[in-house]
């Protein structure tokens, strides 16, 4: 037996749209690449999602949005991961996001930005490489 | 192909129709499954879609120009609504709300009340939000 860890995954839904699509194949990706996967379902509030990181004791928390409100909800999120002293966990997302909007999405602290036709094993390997080693 | 649609029909009829089907997380899994497993033969190229996993071309990004909603606008908007909720006749908005949760708990048409409600300046969140206490919310079944 592997005393290793698995690598554990909050996939979060923040905001009022409904395109679970790609969030569920996200999901589904990384639980066959060995990972823990939490999904948290439709209609997130920032507090809940984080709270969710909180509770399950995650490495990773995947965002999925494609309503446009990244701006107004993605600072929200990454303000209570660090009130909530999470700043190890990495955060990243993936939608409908303009490239413009992505500077300022990494400034507070999203690792990285991921459109449309992403291949699923591009974000197994950017999860392998930048999640942060535990002891 | 015409049996495995009935075997299909049959199978979700066994469950009891359709509505039981959506609440045991049955027709969920299906769409989970058929989406991940098109996602999949679209990487390892067993399905070809021109432009996106063969015959692409290199991205040529061109700013779009976007609609940026100012935030101006929320705070405007915040500001008539907390000022016509001063104005209107708040009395008469409790007693219509009052007669919608009324309406709601006993199964009647919620239309006249609905729209009496709104002729009295009740907002949609007020209307909804009384509705919600009665009925719930939509609790999703995770299925992933």
């Amino acid at each position: 037996m592997s005393s290793k860890r698995r690598i554990r995954v909050v996939v979060a839904k923040p905001g009022l749209d409904s395109h679970d699509r790609g969030a569920k194949i996200v999901a589904r990706a990384l639980r066959d690449a060995g990972m823990e996967i939490i999904y948290t379902g439709l209609r997130q509030t920032p507090e809940q999602i984080v709270e969710t990181a909180l509770q399950e004791d995650v490495d990773v928390i995947a965002l999925s949005i494609l309503s446009g409100a990244h701006l107004a909800l993605f600072p929200r999120i990454m303000d209570l991961v660090k009130q909530k002293e999470l700043d190890n966990i990495l955060v990243f997302a993936g939608g409908i996001i303009p490239k413009e909007d992505i500077p300022s999405l990494k400034k507070i602290g999203i690792a990285q930005v991921f459109g449309p036709g992403t291949r699923t094993q591009t974000l197994v390997k950017f999860i392998l490489e930048n999640v942060q080693k535990r002891k | 192909m015409e049996e495995k649609a009935m075997e299909y029909i049959n199978k979700i009829d066994d469950m009891g129709g359709v509505i039981p089907a959506i609440e045991n997380g049955f027709l969920q899994k299906e769409i989970a499954d058929s989406a991940y497993k098109y996602q999949k033969e679209l990487e390892n190229k067993e399905r070809i879609l021109v432009g996106v996993n063969e015959y692409t071309v290199e991205e040529d990004w061109v700013p779009l120009k976007l609609l940026r909603i100012s935030p101006d606008i929320e705070t405007e908007q915040l500001a008539g609504l907390q000022k016509m909720k001063k104005e209107r006749n708040n009395l008469k908005v409790k007693k219509v709300l009052e007669k919608l949760h009324d309406a709601a708990d006993r199964d009647a048409n919620l239309m006249p009340t609905i729209i009496e409600a709104v002729k009295a300046y009740a907002t949609l969140g007020e209307i909804v939000n009384v509705l919600r206490n009665v009925f719930g919310e939509y609790q999703e079944l995770i299925v992933i």
